[in-house]
């Protein structure tokens, strides 16, 4: 069945037979993709780890009619969206991108789209997945794909660092990025005078608005032929390399200090702990998704257990937080990704069919959702047996953590607003995820009202 | 014979792009050549640096 994603292309698609994901290259990009392999670009990105590698495999898989090769791309485990990426994965991306296209131009090729979709996060760096990305071009020819790169990366990069990190959830909205008068409005008017920024999202809003006026060519008439050296051409790539390098975003926020300001005492700490880390050894699983994970303190803890974790948070700036720690510690084991569980990422795109929802992205071993039921169950007013419900959905196993009313954490979520909660108990508790859930151990916090659940899914 | 893209490049993007890589490619130029030059002398320099810290080695030793 061939990828609803896969359509944007002509070159090639992807499709799946038997479960396994196949990558199909077409008559039409067979000069390309020839060159690819024959220029031994693909061969040196595959040693510099810069995109995915694949097996070639008989030309009777072919899906359709109309091939050249078959390839068996290797998979990455879990797939993940621009904007869940926080800003240092998106800036990282974005220079990807850019070392890409550079690679191509000293093969004599060019990276004929920009699309950010192109880029997964895989044992904690971007990689391209795109294989079909690569086409001869003379060193002359503009970048096709300059527009989109500007729309993809630079824009959100540009007002994440000087409008508001929940900017990057815009891209949401614009699966083809972000309409670049649209950014222009939107950023600061400083933003003018960074020569970069100027140049590559004012100037480049105003050039598109310019263009949109001009009258239609004639039909069956030349297209415009336009040039550029190559010097010009490594310098335009240099200068957008510089204006994403030189943007800056510095976390701050009431989440990303939430570990370290916490009503915890050290001995509640500890045996939170020991109880997680019993449950995760209990469950022996080798994948664990950690919802509501903040900065990742127990992440850490289930990679420490031999756990392939991804670590969803609805804040950026903890997750931000969270990546430039894993990227320090060379941890590739952790993926942090933003999220807010209560209104997860959706389907979207052509047909809703282009990009897949949250729940649709993997099935982990265990699910770990520590102190945050109370966040959805009293801030989000979402019943007790709805919150079970969904964790049934996402794993057969969860590790979940039960916040009463007495803990300050939630009394003060309850502050100012009157509690309507009857039945936000312990017994309430148990009832409502005794209902797809096997309770298999309930182990109270050491020092403190709290209790954590190992559950089964039923 | 121009390579045409599969995906929309936008006609004021190009055209935008033709003129800032006119414009950036001069001061890119210089900045390479003399980036190149830099390195070089400091490759000198460090070649120079390098052989007397061995000579320094051998004697210590």
């Amino acid at each position: 069945m061939v990828d609803p994603a896969s359509f944007r292309d002509p070159s090639g698609f992807v499709f799946r037979r038997d479960g396994v994901l196949y990558r199909q290259v077409q008559e039409s990009g067979a000069r390309d993709w020839s060159s690819f392999l024959a220029t031994g670009l693909y061969d040196r990105l595959v040693a510099d780890r810069l995109i995915v590698e694949h097996q070639e495999e008989p030309i009777e898989r072919a899906a359709l009619p109309g091939a050249v090769a078959v390839l068996r791309p290797r998979l990455i485990e879990v797939v993940s969206y621009p904007y869940e990426w926080s800003f240092s994965q998106l800036k990282e991306a974005a220079l990807l991108t850019l070392e890409l296209q550079s690679r191509a131009l000293d093969a004599g090729m060019r990276l004929k789209d920009a699309s950010s979709y192109n880029i997964q996060l895989d044992a904690g760096r971007p990689i391209l997945i795109d294989s079909l990305s690569f086409e001869l071009a003379a060193p002359t020819e503009p970048w096709p794909a300059y527009r989109q790169f500007c729309e993809h990366f630079l824009a959100p990069l540009a007002l994440i660092a000087h409008r508001d990190p929940r900017c990057g959830l815009m891209l949401r909205e614009f699966i083809d990025g972000i309409p670049l008068e649209l950014a222009t409005r939107l950023l600061p008017g400083r933003t003018r005078l960074n020569l970069g920024l100027s140049a590559h999202l004012h100037l480049h809003a105003g050039a598109q608005r310019r263009a949109a006026n001009d009258p239609p060519p004639e039909p069956g008439g030349a297209k415009k032929e336009r040039r550029i050296s190559e010097t010009g051409q490594r310098a335009l790539l240099d200068s957008l390399r510089r204006t994403v390098e030189g943007l800056r975003w510095k976390p701050s926020s009431h989440w990303s200090a939430y570990a370290s300001t916490t009503s915890y005492s050290e001995a509640a700490t500890a045996s939170k702990a020991e109880i997680v880390r019993a449950m995760l050894a209990d469950v022996g699983g080798h994948s664990a998704w950690d919802v509501g994970a903040n900065t990742g303190v127990y992440s850490t803890l289930a990679a420490d257990a031999g756990y392939r974790v991804v670590a969803w948070d609805q804040d950026a700036a903890s997750v931000e937080a969270h990546w430039l720690r894993v990227r320090g510690d060379g941890n590739p084991s952790i993926l942090p990704l933003i999220l807010d569980l209560a209104n997860p990422s959706p389907a979207i795109g052509w047909a809703l069919e282009e990009r897949a929802s949250f729940l649709e992205r993997g099935h982990p071993d265990v699910l770990l959702a520590l102190a945050l039921v109370h966040h959805l169950a009293i801030g989000n007013n979402v019943p007790l047996p709805g919150v079970a419900r969904l964790f049934a959905r996402m794993a057969p196993r969860a590790i979940v953590e039960f916040v009463p009313k007495e803990d300050p954490m939630t009394r003060r979520l309850l502050a100012a607003r009157r509690d309507i909660f009857e039945h936000y108990t312990i017994e309430g508790f148990r009832e409502a995820f005794g209902g797809p859930f096997r309770i298999l151990r309930e182990s109270p916090v050491a020092d403190s009202p709290r209790t954590l659940f190992l559950l089964e899914r039923r | 014979m121009p390579f045409l893209a599969y995906i929309d490049p936008g006609s004021g993007s190009m055209l935008l792009q033709v003129l800032l890589a006119g414009a950036l490619a001069i001061p890119f130029f210089f900045r390479r050549v003399i980036g190149d030059a830099w390195s070089k002398v400091r490759g000198n320099r460090n070649d120079t640096t390098r052989s007397d810290g061995g000579e320094d080695a051998t004697t210590d030793r």
